[in-house]
């Protein structure tokens, strides 16, 4: 197995290396390697298909990989279950909400302040309603979670994987099938933990605009591979994430982050 | 869901207790303390049952597999080693912890219906074994002359009611724990519950041993009650009719299903009058109960009972 650049593997937070993973006939994850640093918000864009979805399922656990190395803040996670990733600080919301249905909101949220990385951080009732308040939930705290919304189910997707004090959270398209007045609040829900908490953050997105306003380095995948990693700007003019990817999808070029980073348009 | 306890479940807990206390003074016969003391041995049935499966969502078909291992443990000390009964009060759910744990250990990790279909199996097969070693078990006349526990019938009603709230008290204040907030968003969804760090295996297994252990319980008290063990106690009826008064008592609730068990014992003696018709009688309340309540019967009055005395 190949190592990182020696300057890579010193200060990432999570170091993937040569991850495969074959359905059958299907090769969804192909070779891929990459880094994230500490604090940062990362993107993983790519079109329907690409392998982005099975590669949060190897990092968190839920499918394992045929070969390759995951290390997370200095161990490995490759033998390891969920649950067990969970309390190494390695947290992830679905692409689909799956709630606690039957549940109320509150305790939707107690049932990630009871896993044990976290159970003996104070009253896990009081914690939960923290977090549901940092989110924005916390008025709806003891309605039954059958009601929420698909907006609020997001956000309390987000609390529920943040009641577990992660280090790394892996978010799996957190702006689908969310309409337009929902988007910018939860991105700036997302901004704003990352700024708070210095939380690093891996992002999952097909929403183009919010998404390259949010991270500051993109690694585009492309039938199961890696095919660029970089700025925003500089992944949406690179050929082969154009070919992929934005060659069919009208860009604004307005919404483009500018060169310090900061998005572009109001 | 139902929220914490308040001062009037405890006052309706007492008033059911008052009820089961006095129940064998109105007719002081020893079939109707007898008809009673079986009620309160499908009362433990029915809570086990309800704990497991009735928070987690994970159906078992095979209840009657830790019954018949509490039963038949009982059978064996006492009857061929001579031990004294109170003895088998441990024993008897220390080994069905042990097939709970044989059981659990390979099926509740998968998902599927492989743990629900292993437990209706596992009964079955422990039923047929019992006739085909049946120089060790008496085949199906079963194990018999078991030594009393206590020598009135009325002094052992009170034992078993005794059994019965330890079980009530133990699986409801669980149930309403921590843990059972774990058990419940188990039925709600196990990837979630992975996700959020939880050990969904681990917190399964644990459920059925507690539930096998309580229905080990209720087996050795019912075979002191018989003071006769036989194959019928593994049978696959036994189980199912566990699961349909767990159903009319509301699931979930554990004092829901321990008030369904008792309605549908009492209710089916009460039917005899029907003779050959009461099987027919049973079955449509069974039907009306099911068809118009679907959330069960007693669980559900009493949340409307409880939002109205608020």
């Amino acid at each position: 197995m190949a190592k990182d650049p020696a300057g890579d593997a010193v200060n990432a937070i999570l170091a993937v290396e040569g991850l495969n993973k074959r359905f059958g006939g299907l090769h969804a994850v192909k070779n891929v390697s990459f880094a994230v640093g500490p604090g940062t918000i990362t993107g993983v864009l790519g079109p329907n298909g690409a392998g982005k979805t099975t590669v949060f399922n190897l990092l968190t656990g839920f499918i394992s990989a045929d070969s390759g190395t995951i290390e997370f803040d200095g161990q490995k996670l490759d033998r390891l279950v969920p649950h067990q990733i969970v309390n190494c600080g390695l947290a992830r919301t679905f692409q689909l909400a799956r709630p606690f249905l039957g549940m109320s909101v509150l305790e939707n949220v107690e049932v990630a302040c009871l896993a044990p990385r976290v159970r003996h951080e104070g009253k896990p009732r009081l914690r939960a309603q923290t977090l549901l308040d940092q989110v924005g939930l916390g008025g709806k705290s003891e309605f039954l979670v059958d009601v929420l919304p698909y907006g609020d189910l997001r956000r309390l997707e987000i609390a529920r994987a943040l009641a577990t004090r992660p280090k790394l959270l892996l978010l799996d398209e957190p702006f689908a099938g969310l309409g337009s007045n929902e988007i910018k609040p939860l991105a700036d829900l997302i901004r704003s933990l990352h700024r708070a908490e210095r939380l690093t953050i891996l992002i999952i997105e097909h929403k183009l605009r919010e998404f390259m306003q949010l991270v500051a380095e993109v690694i585009a995948m492309d039938f199961g591979e890696v095919v660029a990693v970089g700025s925003p700007s500089m992944i949406v003019r690179h050929p082969r994430v154009v070919e992929a990817y934005i060659g069919n999808v009208e860009l604004d070029p307005s919404t483009l982050p500018g060169p310090d980073g900061r998005n572009g348009a109001a | 869901m139902g929220g914490p306890i308040r001062h009037i479940d405890w006052l309706g807990a007492l008033a059911a207790l008052v009820v089961l206390a006095v129940g064998p003074w109105f007719s002081g016969s020893s079939y109707v303390i007898g008809v009673l003391t079986v009620a309160l041995c499908f009362g433990i049935w029915a809570a086990s049952w309800d704990f497991m499966s009735g928070l987690t969502g994970r159906e078992n078909f095979g209840h009657s597999l830790f019954i018949g291992a509490g039963a038949y443990t009982a059978g064996f000390l006492n009857v061929k080693f001579g031990l004294s009964p109170y003895w088998s009060l441990i024993a008897g759910p220390l080994v069905a912890v042990v097939f709970g744990i044989g059981m659990g250990y390979p099926t509740l990790r998968l998902r599927g219906p492989y743990f629900a279909l292993a437990m209706l199996s596992a009964a079955a097969v422990m039923q047929s074994l019992t006739i085909i070693f049946s120089e060790y078990t008496g085949g199906q006349d079963g194990l018999n002359g078991l030594d009393p526990m206590l020598d009135s019938t009325l002094a052992y009603y009170y034992l078993t009611l005794f059994f019965l709230v330890l079980t009530a008290v133990i699986l409801k204040l669980l149930a309403n724990s921590s843990w059972g907030t774990l058990l419940r968003a188990i039925r709600g969804d196990e990837a979630s519950c992975q996700a959020a760090g939880i050990n969904v295996t681990f917190y399964k297994i644990a459920s059925l041993m507690i539930s096998a252990a309580f229905a080990g319980l209720g087996g050795v008290l019912y075979a002191h009650y018989q003071l006769q063990v036989g194959p019928d106690l593994f049978a696959v009826v036994l189980s199912i009719n566990i699961i349909i008064m767990v159903y009319v008592g509301g699931m979930g609730s554990i004092y829901g299903p321990i008030g369904g068990a008792i309605l549908l014992n009492v209710l089916t003696e009460a039917f005899r009058g029907f003779s050959e018709y009461r099987l027919w009688v049973y079955t449509l309340v069974l039907m009306f109960i099911i068809y118009f309540m679907p959330q069960g019967l007693i669980a559900p009055l009493w949340r409307k009972i409880r939002l109205v005395m608020r």
